[in-house]
Formats: C-alpha cells, structure tokens, sequence
C-alpha cells in the first residue's frame, strides 16, 4: 500500500495500537514483521514470496559464512546472496530489457529473432530490498558486521514497512540492533513521527502530484515538440517533483518509523543547494550514493590504484548506479552523465586543489551545479532519446516557431514551488530541519503544521504511486 | 564516489549528525533522530484544532455553492460495477456509453421496470469501444448491451476515462480497501471531496491571463452527481443557477470550433475506424447470442446542431447501423423521447430523467427486447410510433 493512501491511515493506527499493547518485545516484533507483509502483500500478494526467497537466501548465506573455514567457502556463500538476489532482479526487473536489446542486435548482424511474449510485472520495490539484503551479506563477509542473532530480527530489518519498498535503504548495522531491545516511541517522538510524515506528504501529494507532475507530463508525454521556456519548465517541474516524491517518501518513512521509537537515517539533505556533484550526490539518496560506494566503487578499487582506475570505478559505478533506476539506456546516460560531471570535478579539484571560491561565485557554482543537474533529469523523464533531443534541443532554444505547450497557471506553478524548493535549499543548506523547528516559535510550528494537513486534505490527493515504486 | 566534500560545511549544533556519506566503507550505525525541543503535545492539539477549523470553512464554503456529497465517479467505482459481470451477473444488461446514458438512465426506474438493476458502466467524455471490447472479450458475459452513441465522443474515439479498464484490470487489494473506506467513511459526509473542487483544480481555472499562442480552455465542470451503485444524474445546481448554466453551455461551445478537428477527410477515416472496431466487437458478442442496441439519447440546442453539422445522421449513425448490422434508437424517431429539458443542452433535467427512463424502457420493450419485439431493421427508422409524447 501506499503511504498516501486511507489504507495505509488505518494500517498504521492499527500498527500503531499494536505496537502500544503491553505485549512482549518478540509478540510485538512478530505483529511488525507480520504487518510489514501484509503492507507488502497488499499489492499484490504473491510478490511476497520474492521477500521470502531473499530473507531465506541471505540468512542462510550469512550463517555459512560466519561457519566457514576457508576463504572460497566464504567467497562461495558471499556469491550465492549476490547471484540470488542480482537473479532476482535480473529476472523481473531487466528480463524484457535484455531480450530487447539481444533482438536488436541479433536484427543488427542480419539474424531475425523472435523471443516469446516476455510479460512480467516489476515486483514493488524489489531494488530496494534487494541491496538492502545484500549489504547484510556483504557486510558479514566483509566482516564490519556479525550476523543477526536470530531469524526473527532478521526478517524483521528486510522487511519493516516504512522502509520495505522505497528505502531508505537500510544496513544491518543500523536497524538490527534496534530490535534487540524493547522499543516503544516517547509522546513526543510520536508527535515528531507525525509531523515529520505530515511534511512528506504534504511533498508528495500537495508538491509533487497536484502542482508539479502535470507540467512535466503536459512537456515529457507529448509528441509535441517543446520551446524553449516550455522545454525549461518543464524540466524544472520534474526536478521539483523527483524530489518532492522521493524526499516526500523517505520523510514519511523516517516518521512513521519515529512513531514506532525506531530511527532512520537521513536520506536527503536539500541536495539542490550543492556545490559541485560530489555534493550533490552527498545529498541527494544517500543511502543508495552510500551504498553504492561501499559495495561497488570502493571494491573496485576507488581511489587507490591511480586516476586511471579511479576513473574506470567511478563510471562504472555511476552507470549501473543509472541502470538500477530503470531497465532502458535513457537511465544509463543519466548515469553516465553523473559519472562524466563527477569525473570532471575532481580532475578540476586536482588541478585547482587550493581553489575556494568567495561567496558569490560559491552560490554561482551552486547555481551551475543545479543548470546541469536538470540537463541530466532530461534523461531520467524522457522515455526515449528522441524525446530526451527534443526536450534538450528546446532548452538550448534551437526548437523555435513551436506552439506553447504550458498555459499561464502551470508556468507560474512551477516558478514559486521550484523557486520555493531552491531558495528552501539554500537557506536549509547547512541546518537541519530539527534545529530550524527547534528555533521556530512554537505557535507557528503548530499553525503550518495544521495548515500542511489542510492542504494535504483539499487537494484530495488520487493515491499515486511514487516514482521510485518503479526502481 | 564522492567523497571529497567536507562534512565541515554542516553547522556544528546539537541537533546536527553525520550520514552514511560521511562514513565511507564502514559499517553504518544506528541512525539518531533527535526530536527538536518544543512542546510537542500542545503544538499537536492547535494543529488538528486548526486543520478542523480550516477544514470546517471549506466545507461550508462548498456547501454554500450548492455542492451535496455524492460518491466520487472515479475508477475504482467503475471497477466495483465491472467485477459484477464476474461475480455472477454475466447475464445481466449493461450500459456502456458515454455521458448521456449515464446521467439520463435512471437505474432505480429501470430496476422497477425489468425487476433486475442494470449495470452501468458508462464513463463520461469516452468512447464506449474499448469496453465493448472488453465485454466481447469475456465470455462470462451473455447479456444485453445497451450502447450509448453520444456523437461527439463517440465518432472522434475520444477517450477521457480509457483507464478505468486498466485499472479495474491491475486494482490491488489496497487499492480496493481504500475504495471502501472513501465509500463508507469520506464521500457520504463531505461534499468538499470531489475532484472538482480539489484546491489545484479551483486555482487552475481562475482567470489567469491567457499566454500568446495558447487559448485558455476551460475543463468541463462538475455536471453530476453519482450513488455507490453509479446511479447518476445531472447536477441540480446546472438546472436553477443561470450562470452556473451558461459556464456548462460555454464550455461545450469552446468544443464546438472546428478548427480543434481533424481535416474532413481524416475525420471520415477516424469515423470509419471508430465504426469498424465497434462492428468488430459487436460481432463477437452477437455470435454469443448477446443483444447489442445503440442508443442516440437526446441534446438540444447549440450541442445538437453542432452534432447534425459535424456528424450527419447518415454519414455516422446510420452507417454505424449498416455495417454492425445490430439495430439502433435514435432519440428523435421517437416523440416519447423528445421535448424533456436539457439545461446545458445535453443531458436531462434530473427531475425528468425518471420519466424519461420509463419511456425509454418502453421502447425497448416494445420495439427491440420483449418477447415481441420486432426490431426495425438497421439504419431504417422504426414504425410510427405509439406511446404519447412526453409532457
């Protein structure tokens, strides 16, 4: 189910009023896991045994791993978590991808071939727990973590709801210690959880779905071909709902997560505002930028054998990290051109090492960083290249003569949510949200939260997914 | 990956904390949270205080407009009318169409006549082919199929709530739960919750000023109101408030300019497809022994002379009769059909439409599906006919 949705309000008031009883720590850990596959299932129930085949997968994985003696049977059982659950996605998430671009390049050397009809659906979520499930493997192999002390716990961190489908992608260093003991949220935590969900919502259903998604459909799912402001705006409009979405979605997850006493870490950190990419990627989906780090580029090699390697790991990691959000090469060049911009930066940082820049060329610097980050969100939206040129060709103003495709309300729509989120940003950029709440008089915290509920309410949200359901 | 930027930049204060980029290939520990200091239980109690006062104003404002709360007409209604040919009625008599049987069909009337209620499955703005296609898809439907020909939409393939298909197709059980709740615990108590009136949508239609090269077209507005069952009828507020009247009457206009169709001889294409695919479907249910009848209910006015212009009778209606061969009602062969008020010009007043049901189930009885029924033949307009006109 979907946070934004009346199912998920009585889910979680009953979660909620479970979780409260005076039952014991493993009644009420059993009820969590057991509401967990229920929010999961409530999808499409068969999809749950996917959850199961990756718990069982990696439990077992890590128990042979700990019991192994020698370095290939720990290389052994490290490789079945991964090809099991790499399998997995494969199989669901890129199986029609694969077998379009063999077609195409059989069709290429002259070999006409015919795959049979290829008609899976994308289990929610599955990029998610899968990487989360795999990091407990890995770290267990790398040894930075013991394996969970039993399969309750386990399948508990796989599978807790507010972070199940969409992350934050969770470590099992971070939420598995937290079910070793009794954990119940404090008044005031609950209020917080509340609050906190109430701001990612109001991202997401108010911000993302009523105000920004038409204007980018109304550019993107078009056949018309866009000008210049259009072309703009509506690029802006997207990156102004990707991130209301996808923010939106780790804040209500970070809260109702805070309603149960449990924490989770950060996901955003008003990414628009960075200066430079390898800012930008410190602050936009951490958990998956860490992830990938820790378990692709830092085995790769990094940083240690020499810029040419470097190099080498950073673009591969980016373009698979490109090729997890999406099974078609639109995602790939968005990673790709991440991967070129990081790499860009840091022969730069190399060549000017003592370089700092005064204050008007840092919100400059900020400013570009954010020109080419929407040059790269052209990719990301577009489904095809030829939509991608077309958009692109109308932000650098050579599509002229072309009719308008916004109407006056949408243009100016996207120009105070999107100047909000910026000027948000860069206000927020070295605070956190806790120490400007914890500054504001209380009377205005209590009034624009009240007021965000409203605005939740009276959009009447349709329950739209979020975009990074698809991932 | 990145990693170069200093963690410096973050304002030491209390409530700052580090995250996972700044702890590159370690073991992540257990997040912290800090919940910031303030007096969390009375800033609680003035938010939903405040959100009930706000909430309470809107809803008396919508009231004040002549809004009632009515079922929302989205698509997880359709699907519970859809999944009924499922679970059962594949007998029964299901209406497809677009606007004007929806609205001007009352199934409570029709129940009382037939003993059986109908299914209704009309969705304004849209072509009833693809879910006469559908239907001739699933062979658990045997019944009868009352089709709905509202030419404009009809004969353009127009397909506003093509979705509902797709949706009733792919509804996830949390998705069907939530349907109840609304049912059950939003739609009936607030009439605020209707699309129409949804805060983007009221922003989106004020005056703004219309951008060079790009007309202001306004969305239809609400017309009507709908039963769980989606039992509809028009609006009453479109029949007592003139300038309420004359915005619906001013918003069909803005679609009657030709200029927003396609070229005469690509219309004809787009018509002959639109008739070929129906004749299609129309076919595979026949050879099940369904009854298929298309029905042309009344407009008037403005509408009805913009439909005589763009979709003459015999160039549309009667070859759409001629090449399914299934046989047709047009509203004007028939006096018992004609002179009720349509306050917009194309659906009937709701004070009317229970005559109106009466004397269309009549006709049907009558001419087409009681026991001796004669149908006229396709395209050919049926015998003089014997009931008296409406009053």
């Amino acid at each position: 189910m979907v946070f934004n949705s009346l199912t998920f309000i009585v889910f979680f008031a009953c979660v909620l009023l479970m979780h409260s009883l005076p039952l014991g720590w493993t009644t009420k850990k059993i009820n969590l896991l057991l509401a967990s596959y229920l929010f999961y299932s409530a999808w499409n129930p068969p999809f749950v045994i996917l959850l199961w085949v990756s718990t069982v997968v990696d439990w077992y994985a890590a128990q042979g791993l700990v019991k192994a003696r020698r370095q290939s049977a720990r290389h052994a059982w490290m490789l079945l978590s991964v090809i099991a659950n790499l399998g997995m996605l494969g199989y669901f998430k890129y199986g029609q991808f694969l077998l379009q671009n063999f077609t195409a390049l059989m069709s290429a050397i002259g070999i006409a071939y015919h795959p049979a009809h290829y008609d899976i659906v994308l289990p929610v979520g599955i990029s998610f727990y899968t990487f989360a499930t795999m990091s407990y493997t890995l770290d267990v192999y790398l040894r930075r973590a013991l394996p969970a002390r039993n399969l309750l716990d386990y399948a508990l961190f796989v599978t807790f709801f507010p972070h199940l489908v969409a992350g934050p992608i969770m470590r099992p260093t971070e939420l598995v210690p937290q079910f070793a003991v009794p954990r119940r949220a404090t008044a005031d935590q609950l209020r917080f959880g509340l609050a906190l969900m109430t701001i990612g919502l109001f991202n997401k259903i108010v911000l993302a779905d009523s105000f920004l998604s038409h204007a980018a459909e109304d550019v993107y799912d078009t056949s018309k071909i866009p000008g210049t402001l259009d072309a703009w705006a509506g690029t802006l409009a997207f990156s102004g709902q990707i991130f209301c979405d996808f923010a939106g979605y780790s804040t209500t997850a970070i809260g109702a997560a805070l309603c149960l006493g449990f924490a989770m870490p950060d996901n955003f950190r008003f990414p628009y505002a960075a200066v430079g990419f390898s800012d930008f990627w410190r602050r936009w989906h951490i958990t998956l930028s860490s992830w990938l780090r820790d378990y692709l580029y830092i085995p790769l090699g990094g940083n240690r054998y020499g810029a040419r390697r470097t190099y080498a790991a950073l673009m591969t990691t980016m373009l698979l990290g490109g090729l997890w959000h999406g099974a078609n090469w639109t995602f790939v060049a968005w990673g790709g051109l991440h991967g070129v911009y990081l790499s860009i930066e840091r022969a730069l940082r190399a060549r000017f090492a003592g370089y700092r820049p005064g204050p008007v060329v840092f919100v400059l610097l900020g400013l570009f960083t954010y020109t080419l980050v929407n040059l790269t969100w052209v990719f990301f939206r577009a489904r095809t290249f030829g939509k991608a040129w077309e958009v692109l060709r109308g932000m650098l103003g050579q599509n002229g003569g072309v009719e308008p495709l916004l109407s006056t309300y949408r243009l100016v729509s996207v120009a105070v949510i999107v100047g909000g989120i910026l000027l948000t940003h860069w206000l927020m950029r070295t605070r956190t949200l806790e120490s400007v709440i914890a500054r504001t008089p209380a009377l205005l915290v209590c009034a624009i939260w009240g007021l965000l509920v409203f605005l939740i309410v009276i959009v009447q949200g349709e329950g739209n997914a979020f975009i990074y359901f698809q991932f | 990956m990145p990693s170069s930027t200093s963690s410096s930049e973050v304002r030491p204060d209390r409530y700052a904390r580090q995250t996972a980029s700044d702890r590159p290939g370690v073991a992540q520990p257990v997040p912290v949270r800090p919940v910031p200091e303030q007096p969390w239980g009375r800033i609680f109690l003035g938010a939903v205080a405040l959100f009930a006062v706000l909430l309470a104003g809107w809803e008396a404002h919508w009231r004040a407009f002549g809004v009632t709360p009515s079922m929302n007409n989205d698509d997880g209604l359709w699907a519970i009318q859809r999944r009924r040919i499922d679970a059962g009625e594949g007998t029964a008599t299901v209406l497809v169409g677009s606007s004007r049987v929806f609205f001007d069909v009352r199934l409570p009337v029709w129940e009382k006549l037939a003993g059986r209620r109908p299914i209704q499955l009309c969705l304004e703005g849209t072509t009833p082919l693809p879910f006469l296609e559908d239907l001739a898809a699933d062979p658990h439907f045997t019944g009868r199929v009352l089709v709905g020909i509202d030419p404009q939409v009809f004969f353009t393939g127009f397909r506003y709530r093509e979705g509902a298909l797709k949706y009733a197709r792919k509804e996830s059980p949390s998705q069907r739960i939530g349907q109840w709740l609304s049912m059950h615990f939003v739609e009936p108590y607030f009439a605020f919750d209707d699309p129409d009136f949804a805060l983007q949508t009221v922003l989106e239609r004020q005056p703004w000023p219309a951008r060079p090269g790009k007309p202001w077209l306004s969305e239809v507005r609400k017309l009507s109101l709908h039963e769980a069952d989606r039992n509809s009828y028009l609006w009453g507020k479109v029949e007592s408030d003139p300038q309420y009247r004359e915005l619906a009457r001013n918003i069909w206009r803005q679609g009657f300019d030709p200029g927003l169709y396609p070229p005469p001889q690509k219309l004809k294409e787009i018509i002959k497809a639109q008739i070929d695919g129906t004749a299609k479907a129309v076919a595979t249910l026949r050879a099940r022994g369904v009854q298929v009848l298309f029905v042309r209910l009344p407009s008037s006015g403005e509408y009805l002379a913009f439909e005589n212009r763009m979709y003459p009778r015999a160039q549309a209606w009667d070859q759409l009769l001629k090449v399914t061969g299934a046989p047709g009602l047009y509203f004007e062969d028939y006096p018992e059909l004609r002179g009720y008020e349509l306050p917009e010009w194309s659906h009937i007043n709701a004070s009317q439409t229970e005559r109106f049901t009466t004397a269309l189930y009549a006709i049907l009885q009558r001419d087409f599906w009681g026991p001796a029924a004669t149908p006229p033949a396709a395209g050919v307009p049926p015998p003089a006919p014997s009931a008296a006109a409406p009053r």
